[in-house]
C-alpha cells in the first residue's frame, strides 16, 4: 500500500468514505464520485454485498449491514460497523447520497474531525428526502439535485446527475 | 425482450400482474425481476432477485425496460440507451413508504427516453408507442455538464 512508501508520504490524496445503500442511491453515489476517483483515496461503503470488490473493479468497496427507518433495531450494529471503519480509515471527508447507513455514518461523524457533504437523491423533487432532513443540522453541506428545494444557504444545489 | 424490473426493497405485484396480462396478449418475450411479490407471473420468465451483471445485461438486451420509478433503474436504462416506462408505486395502496414516485413521475416524463405511466390502461399505451429504432438516436453521455459541476463542487469542498 501507498501508506508503506516513503515516496507518497507528502503529496498524499485525501482519503473519502463515499456510503450509500443499494439500488439508486449506489448508482447516484457513482456517477458522483466517478470524477472524484483520480483526486483523492476513495473508499466505498455499501450494505449492498453484490457491489463488494470484484475482479472487474479495482476500487476498494466495504460491505456493511443494512438498515433502514423500518428496521431501527438494526441501526446499533451498523453503527459500530461505521465506527470501526472510520477508526481504521481515518476519512478527511465522508460523501453519502443516502439512505439510513449514510445519515448514522454523519451522526458518528459529527464527534470526529470528519468533513461531511450529504448530496440528496435526486429522487426527492419536492422536499429533502427523510433521511436528509435527519442529517441537515449536522452536516457540514447538504446539497440538493433540484433548485427549488435550495435556500441557498443550509441546502445549495450545484447541478445534478442527470 | 422486454425487461421488467420492481427493485430490490419492496415488492409492487400490480406492475408485474399488469406486465403478465400484457405479456398473454401479445406472446413476447417478457423477464421480469419480480422481488418478495407474492404475485407470480404465469406468462413471464422471472427471477425474485439477480445478480448486477446479469441486471444489466437485461436492461441493455431489452427493446424495452419496464420498471417502478426508482433513479437507479432510469439512470441505467440512459446508460444502455434503452427505452423505459416507469410506473410509480402508490403510498395508499402499500406500495412504498411515501409518494415520492409520484412526484417524480412529472419530471422523469420529460427526460428522453422516459416514458411515465400511472396506470394500466398508460402502461399499455406507451408499450404500443415506443420505437425503440428513434430512441438508438438519442445522445447519451455518461458524464453530464450538471454532473461534473456537482462533482468539482464537492471537490473544492473537501479540499478546503
Amino acid at each position: 500500500m501507498s501508506s508503506n512508501s516513503p515516496v507518497n508520504t507528502n503529496n498524499k490524496k485525501p482519503k473519502v468514505l463515499a456510503i450509500a445503500s443499494p439500488g439508486g442511491h449506489w448508482i447516484q453515489l457513482n456517477k458522483i464520485c466517478n470524477p472524484l476517483d483520480d483526486r483523492f483515496e476513495m473508499v466505498y461503503v455499501t450494505p449492498g454485498a453484490q457491489y463488494a470488490t470484484s475482479a472487474k473493479d479495482s476500487r476498494r468497496i466495504l460491505t456493511i449491514s443494512d438498515a433502514s427507518a423500518d428496521s431501527k433495531h438494526k441501526l446499533i450494529p451498523l453503527a459500530f460497523q461505521l465506527l470501526s471503519i472510520f477508526i481504521k480509515e481515518r476519512p478527511s471527508a465522508i460523501i453519502s447520497t443516502g439512505a439510513a447507513p449514510g445519515a448514522i455514518a454523519f451522526l458518528l461523524a459529527k464527534f470526529l474531525p470528519i468533513k461531511t457533504i450529504w448530496v440528496d437523491s435526486i429522487a426527492n423533487v419536492s422536499q429533502i428526502s427523510r433521511s436528509g432532513r435527519m442529517v441537515q443540522k449536522h452536516a457540514d453541506k447538504v446539497i440538493t439535485q433540484w433548485e427549488p428545494l435550495s435556500d441557498n444557504k443550509r441546502v445549495v444545489f450545484k447541478g445534478s446527475i442527470l | 425482450m422486454i425487461f421488467v424490473a420492481v427493485g430490490t426493497q419492496f415488492p409492487f405485484n400490480r406492475l408485474i400482474e399488469y406486465m403478465d396480462a400484457w405479456a398473454a396478449e401479445h406472446g413476447q418475450e417478457v423477464i421480469a425481476q419480480i422481488s418478495d411479490g407474492d404475485y407470480i407471473p404465469k406468462n413471464m420468465k422471472w427471477e425474485r432477485f439477480l445478480d448486477g451483471e446479469q441486471y444489466n445485461q437485461n436492461i441493455a438486451e431489452a427493446s424495452v425496460f419496464v420498471s417502478h420509478a426508482g433513479m437507479g433503474n432510469i439512470i441505467s436504462a440512459r446508460e444502455q440507451q434503452t427505452p423505459i416506462i416507469v410506473m410509480n408505486r402508490q403510498f395508499k395502496l402499500g406500495e412504498h413508504r411515501n409518494d415520492h414516485q409520484a412526484d417524480g413521475l412529472k419530471w422523469m416524463d420529460k427526460l428522453d427516453g422516459v416514458y411515465a405511466a400511472s396506470t394500466q390502461e398508460e402502461l399499455n399505451q406507451q408499450l404500443s408507442n415506443i420505437k425503440a429504432s428513434n430512441f438508438s438516436e438519442m445522445v447519451c453521455s455518461s458524464t453530464t455538464v450538471g454532473n461534473q459541476n456537482l462533482s468539482n463542487y464537492i471537490a473544492d469542498l473537501i479540499n478546503e
